[in-house]
């Protein structure tokens, strides 16, 4: 398979799955607004502020906007287009990515992502704000449909493993942020971890963490409803039936790197290989009271560092094309790719090729 | 009776109808055609146009339109009334265009070889080895088969008389025949009981024939060479198509960054190391193959191609340094080329063609301004073009001013009135609207000729201009067996 091809097929699937995180983390917002109306106020910055502290950066949003309200998040979050990690924007990459391999994949998952694009161009910020439940549905509808999609009619060969590869990452880092900044939120005390205040508006918080990765029900499954953080942190970070689950995702990603290089248990064959392995052990063998003595934070954010290594492995080992002399020196140079990056840099020059 | 047709005017005094003859009744061979269009009412014809629309829009068929600072996606019009040609028109247009093919090929060889025609004066050598896609650096170099031009696309018009003649001639990559594949597939879908009725000739076979001609001109003696399609990328207004015939052929669809040169051999970038290439269909222009040899600042190229080439390790199509043939003004001196190489008369024929760099010629043009189309030589889509009856006086005068600072990269000829061709407009209503046809000529060991092409269509009413980039749509084209 074409190195390129590789690569976009990877990041592809990548920010399809971040418009559909996206997507879930806003929905759930909205849903939390309703439950908590009444208890406190709803449109406090508190609640929209971790929203771009999880899926973009804090600054550029300040540089646009006054306030962290809930219109002014969903618009940077949905609509934005100078946000690189905004719904429109990253499905605008998606589909930038399969344009440019679009001999390489099932016409049908062209087609489904192709809709969702112009569904998108057609939407209003007003629609949204009128029926943000459907908008948002619609979106996780799409990514599950395009999953399904894929999984139906796409061969099971190297490119499906790339396509993996890049949702699970994508999945796991995603997960690893709004825990992250969640529990930061409703921890604030440093070493009080087990002196919980249990009041309600934070078990309605955490009800909300779980139900953004559509983790409630499996959770109350395995631990009825004993809505405690530590067991919501065994829950997303450690399950490894829950298919939005850290460990999970880094599980099915090894897995597809595996299939690739024919790395096995005790026996990598590269250094991505290594890295994702040694990430699966770590979680494999560890506990929630281990993640409290590391720190919350610091093992979350250990896990967000790793993924970012296995990409800068994936990237010089399967799409730095193979030329040694020039791939770069310091591997985060090397992460300048995003599939269609350099892109734009041929725009135009490809639209000066005339057509005869 | 009709009520599509009702109040079609062919207007047949002035052109050439190819439906409705002179007389006002429609030509044997649209007999069916009109029959199937009568039993419709708008409506019907709306609906099915609705679906076409939608089938092409969901498939991402869509050019870019430039100018704009990013590329807009566009669907190309496709208008739905098909476009008819008898088996005995076609046989004549076939044996006319590869006849042509053939000279011209003869052409390019000679100019990069002995150059006796340039020596016999038959083409004046200054106009040949001044051209801008003249490549001296391919003097002496012989590609595989002895085969420059493997894929072509003649652009054809019919005159008021309803004689076919050779317009353009472009011999570089020429676009469109993913359309002639896409506009038939789309007719199936909307009529397929009209198109059960005609014994039409499938043009499907297409990519099979295109990767047999690739496989052809392969340097190497492998039972499977390795062909790819060479791309400039998703910006480019023919992307859909370079990636299309990819995927019909089967084979790898690349950019500039995918392939690398090792010890003048070509191989492409993959996820298990590099691999050898032998056959590049490339649609990228020359002048950005190669940074190395051509222009250095090229991002879409491959940096050492242009020697790999040389070194006979990798074929091109088309070869490089085909523009030279192609060359509007070039494209006069035809006819006599055909009878300079192949000893006969051409089988079609040229339109009048003057060139401003012939005194005389150019006296004539500057007089005649308002009754020219006047062409630059080097251009291509329409664009860099005068309409003279339909330019202002001012637009006239600029153009003027052009022409005479550098004469020789103009021609001009008489304002053709292009047959016309009924078509269904967005109001509704069936116009008469100009038409053109590009056949696609393919040619490895010998040439040959998918029975189709594209028949491009000027949908605003009125326009002479049929190119994509300047609102023109197609017609799907059906070479019926009578």
């Amino acid at each position: 398979m074409l190195s390129r091809v590789a690569e976009s097929l990877f990041w592809m699937s990548r920010y399809f799955e971040r418009a559909e995180n996206t997507a879930r983390f806003l929905d759930v917002n909205f849903n939390l607004m309703l439950d908590l109306n009444g208890i406190t106020s709803v449109d406090h910055p508190n609640y929209w502020s971790p929203l771009i502290m999880v899926m973009s950066d804090p600054g550029d949003f300040r540089a646009q906007y006054e306030e962290y309200t809930a219109q002014n998040v969903t618009d940077y979050l949905v609509f934005n287009r100078q946000n690189s990690s905004s719904i429109i924007s990253s499905i605008g990459m998606a589909r930038e990515n399969a344009r440019s391999i679009i001999e390489s994949i099932s016409s049908e998952m062209w087609e489904q992502l192709n809709n969702l694009y112009h569904y998108l161009q057609s939407v209003t910020p007003q629609q949204v704000h009128n029926d943000p439940y459907s908008f948002y549905k619609e979106i996780k509808n799409a990514s599950h449909l395009f999953q399904g999609i894929t999984d139906n009619t796409f061969s099971r060969n190297e490119g499906w493993d790339f396509v993996q590869i890049g949702k699970y990452l994508e999945r796991a880092d995603n997960s690893a942020r709004l825990i992250d900044v969640k529990y930061q939120m409703l921890m604030p005390k440093r070493g009080q971890h087990l002196d919980l205040v249990k009041n309600s508006v934070d078990i309605i918080q955490w009800m909300a963490v779980l139900k953004s990765c559509s983790a409630l029900e499996a959770f109350r499954k395995v631990y009825l409803s004993k809505i405690d953080p530590d067991n919501i942190l065994r829950f997303l970070i450690l399950d490894r039936a829950f298919p939005r689950s850290i460990t999970f995702s880094i599980c099915a990603a090894q897995e597809a790197l595996w299939k690739i290089s024919g790395s096995t248990t005790h026996r990598y064959v590269n250094n991505v290989d290594r890295l994702i392995g040694k990430m699966d052990a770590e979680l494999s063998y560890t506990t929630v009271d281990d993640i409290h003595i590391r720190g919350v934070h610091d093992f979350l954010e250990e896990i967000q560092n790793g993924v970012i290594k296995i990409g800068e492995q994936l990237h010089l080992l399967y799409f730095a094309y193979h030329t040694p002399k020039i791939e770069p020196v310091d591997a985060s140079e090397g992460l300048a790719f995003t599939g269609v990056a350099g892109g734009r840099a041929n725009w135009s020059q490809s639209q000066q090729q005339q057509q005869q | 009776m009709t009520r599509l047709f009702e109040h079609y005017d062919a207007g047949a005094d002035r052109f050439f109808d190819e439906v409705m003859s002179k007389e006002g009744v429609p030509r044997a061979h649209y007999d069916k055609m009109m029959r199937r269009f009568t039993q419709l009412s708008v409506d019907d014809v709306r609906a099915r146009k609705h679906l076409i629309n939608l089938f092409f829009r969901n498939q991402g068929i869509t050019f870019t339109v430039y100018g704009v600072e990013e590329g807009i996606e566009r669907i190309f019009p496709f208008d739905l009334i098909p476009r008819i040609i008898p088996s005995q028109e076609w046989e004549k247009i076939e044996r006319g265009l590869i006849q042509r093919i053939t000279a011209l090929n003869e052409f390019l060889s000679d100019i990069y070889h002995a150059q006796k025609i340039l020596k016999d004066k038959v083409v004046p050598a200054e106009l040949v080895l001044g051209s801008a896609h003249f490549r001296r650096e391919f003097v002496g170099v012989r590609p595989p088969l002895g085969v420059y031009i493997h894929v072509t696309g003649s652009d054809l018009i019919r005159n008021t008389d309803g004689r076919y003649l050779v317009l353009e001639d472009n011999l570089r990559t020429p676009s469109g025949v993913s359309y002639m594949l896409q506009n038939r597939q789309a007719m199936k879908r909307a009529f397929p009981v009209l198109f059960d009725r005609y014994k039409v000739r499938p043009v499907d076979g297409y990519p099979q024939q295109l990767l047999r001609t690739l496989q052809e001109i392969s340097p190497t003696q492998k039972s499977d060479p390795k062909v790819v399609v060479l791309t400039p990328g998703i910006y480019n207004s023919a992307y859909f198509e370079h990636s299309f015939l990819a995927q019909q052929m089967g084979v790898q669809l690349t950019e500039g960054r995918d392939l690398v040169v090792n010890n003048n051999k070509v191989y492409t970038r993959t996820t298990r190391g590099l691999q050898r290439v032998d056959v590049i269909y490339r649609r990228v222009d020359d002048d950005f193959l190669d940074p190395l040899v051509f222009r250095p600042d090229s991002k879409l190229g491959v940096a050492g191609l242009i020697n790999a080439y040389r070194k006979g390790n990798v074929a091109l199509a088309n070869a490089i340094g085909t523009g030279v043939a192609d060359d509007k003004v070039i494209y006069s001196f035809v006819p006599e080329i055909i009878k300079y190489y192949l000893g006969e008369e051409p089988i079609l024929d040229n339109v009048e063609t003057w060139l401003a760099s012939n005194p005389k010629h150019l006296k004539y043009i500057l007089e005649n301004l308002d009754k020219l189309v006047v062409k630059s030589a080097n251009e291509s889509g329409g664009y860099g073009m005068l309409v003279g009856p339909h330019a202002s006086q001012e637009e006239r005068e600029t153009f003027a001013e052009l022409i005479v600072a550098n004469p020789r990269n103009y021609i001009a000829q008489p304002t053709i009135s292009l047959s016309r061709h009924p078509s269904f407009m967005g109001d509704g209503e069936i116009a008469p609207c100009h038409i053109d046809l590009r056949p696609y000529v393919l040619y490895g060991k010998s040439p040959s000729i998918a029975p189709g092409g594209l028949t491009r269509v000027a949908l605003k009413r009125g326009s002479l201009v049929v190119n994509s980039s300047q609102g023109g749509g197609s017609k799907d084209t059906w070479v019926i067996d009578n």
